[in-house]
């Protein structure tokens, strides 16, 4: 309880800011300042949630969303470890990459969608792919840049001591590029998120980008609020939630602060 | 080394597009693609295209720009500030920015405003979190060194607190633009009727791919532009963000 008063005599502004602020629009939206009909009381937002939530559609666009996020997720680790770790070793390999790469990254992933769409089925299999390429970038990035600053000295040793291929990737290589992986990955996760909405607003009927595209077409403002809630919600869990995950399970590896 | 293997992947989809091995209606030569550039360029309209979206860029990121360094020095200062303002911040910062479209559209109507504020906010996030974290990570020493040295108030700020913190501003400034082109070409892939990104989807839909894949190669190179280029500024405008310490 103390802890608790200590805590809040110290954060009372972060605390008091919020409710501050959604008091003064569900008054504002109350009294006619605020046009209802683009700003609903947060009190009318939270009646549509409630609703959402009961008639179920909500957790079926959430699982869809969630779904889709963890294939992504799943295909930019796999391709985009490997493909890392590969560059990381070999220089040739990297070299060559590193300008095709270069003038991939910068291309919002939503414009892949089309050329995606060409290669493999359209519909959910392209949505996936599409929605994994940046983070397969973030990735394959991170843990190049994690093996290329292993310490020479340190793999010098390693190969001195006789460990070579199979042992020297995976007592010295992985374990000292892992922090970055960690990083990559974090951040990998977070942009799946982000694409993964995007391409649904572009081109899905499910999930919660869709949703919301379809709450602003239909002008059902409340459940584009709703759905917006959502969303944030789900940004901050993936993005917060990991790093309290990592810190907790993984307490030796630490995070590298991204620049 | 270099620029081959690029090379090679070109010659490839050259070679596998022109003997049909895939389908040249989706995936055309790289050649043809290059004469469609050049000749939308002769004609005019792609230029007229790229200005649009460099346009919205350059007006996104100044309205980004300057709220967002003011905002992020000012709770860097200013711990009340920092303490009411931070929860959105955190709140928002991880949410898809395309998101904020749909709202925008509603309030401000189809338009302009709309596609370049959103494309300002994903800027503005990005902008506010780096000049705060300059802030907070200087090194604690300068501080003490300068007001040993009697510089309080704005001569602190002016002398110390900025010059320590401009590097990672700066940093903030180049992932801000970057984040604020791709929210804006997504925007125009989604809602607006004009910009490279608009282009892509409307070759896509009628396909016309030579042109979708022109405009495409376009996106990329602005990017990569604009990624490096900012990348270069900051080493020779920054001189001493490498010797900071004391």
């Amino acid at each position: 309880m103390r802890a608790l008063a200590r805590w809040l005599a110290e954060h009372w502004i972060a605390v008091g800011s919020p409710i501050v602020l959604l008091v003064a629009w569900e008054w504002a939206s109350a009294t006619g300042l605020l046009r209802e009909a683009f700003f609903p009381r947060p009190s009318t937002i939270v009646g549509h949630l409630r609703s959402l939530v009961a008639d179920g559609t909500l957790w079926g666009h959430t699982a869809t969303t969630l779904v889709r996020i963890g294939w992504a997720f799943a295909l930019a680790t796999v391709l985009g470890v490997g493909i890392g770790l590969a560059m990381g070793i070999w220089r040739r390999l990297r070299e060559g990459l590193d300008p095709v790469f270069a003038a991939i990254y910068p291309i919002p992933s939503v414009l892949f969608l089309p050329i995606v769409s060409f290669l493999v089925p359209p519909g959910e299999v392209a949505l996936i792919v599409t929605s994994a390429v940046t983070s397969f970038f973030l990735v394959a990035f991170t843990t190049t840049h994690g093996v290329r600053q292993i310490d020479r000295l340190v793999v010098e040793a390693a190969v001195h001591y006789d460990a070579r291929g199979w042992r020297l990737f995976a007592s010295v290589l992985l374990p000292g590029a892992l922090p970055f992986i960690f990083t990559g990955l974090r951040l990998g996760l977070g942009f799946a998120l982000i694409v993964v909405v995007a391409v649904e607003i572009v081109s899905a009927s499910r999930g919660l980008g869709a949703l919301l595209w379809l709450s602003w077409q239909i002008l059902k403002v409340e459940d584009m609020y709703a759905t917006f809630f959502v969303i944030a919600l789900l940004g901050a869990v993936l993005s917060y939630g990991l790093a309290a995950l990592r810190a907790r399970l993984l307490p030796w590896v630490q995070d590298v602060a991204e620049q | 080394m270099g620029l081959a293997v690029p090379a090679a992947l070109l010659a490839l989809w050259e070679l596998c597009s022109r003997l049909a091995i895939v389908s040249p209606l989706y995936f055309p030569a790289p050649t043809t693609v290059g004469w469609v550039l050049a000749d939308r360029f002769a004609a005019g309209d792609l230029g007229a295209q790229s200005l649009v979206t460099l346009t919205r860029l350059a007006v996104a990121f100044a309205l980004a720009a300057v709220p967002g360094v003011l905002l992020g020095l000012l709770m860097g200062i200013a711990r009340p500030v920092r303490d009411a303002v931070e929860p959105y911040i955190a709140f928002i910062f991880p949410v898809p920015k395309i998101t904020l479209l749909p709202f925008l559209l509603i309030i401000l109507g189809v338009g302009e405003p709309a596609f370049v504020l959103t494309g300002a906010t994903s800027a503005f996030f990005q902008i506010v979190i780096s000049t705060l974290g300059g802030v907070q990570t200087m090194d604690r020493h300068l501080l003490e060194v300068g007001r040993n040295y009697g510089a309080h108030g704005a001569r602190l700020f002016w002398k110390v607190i900025l010059p320590a913190a401009l590097p990672t501003i700066f940093t903030g400034l180049r992932l801000g633009l970057g984040l604020a082109l791709v929210t804006l070409v997504a925007v125009e892939f989604i809602a607006a009727k004009s910009g490279l990104g608009h282009l892509v989807y409307r070759h896509w839909q009628m396909l016309s791919t030579p042109e979708m894949y022109a405009a495409f190669a376009l996106v990329s190179a602005l990017g990569l532009a604009l990624t490096r280029g900012l990348r270069a500024l900051q080493a020779r405008v920054l001189t001493w963000q490498d010797d900071v310490g004391v």
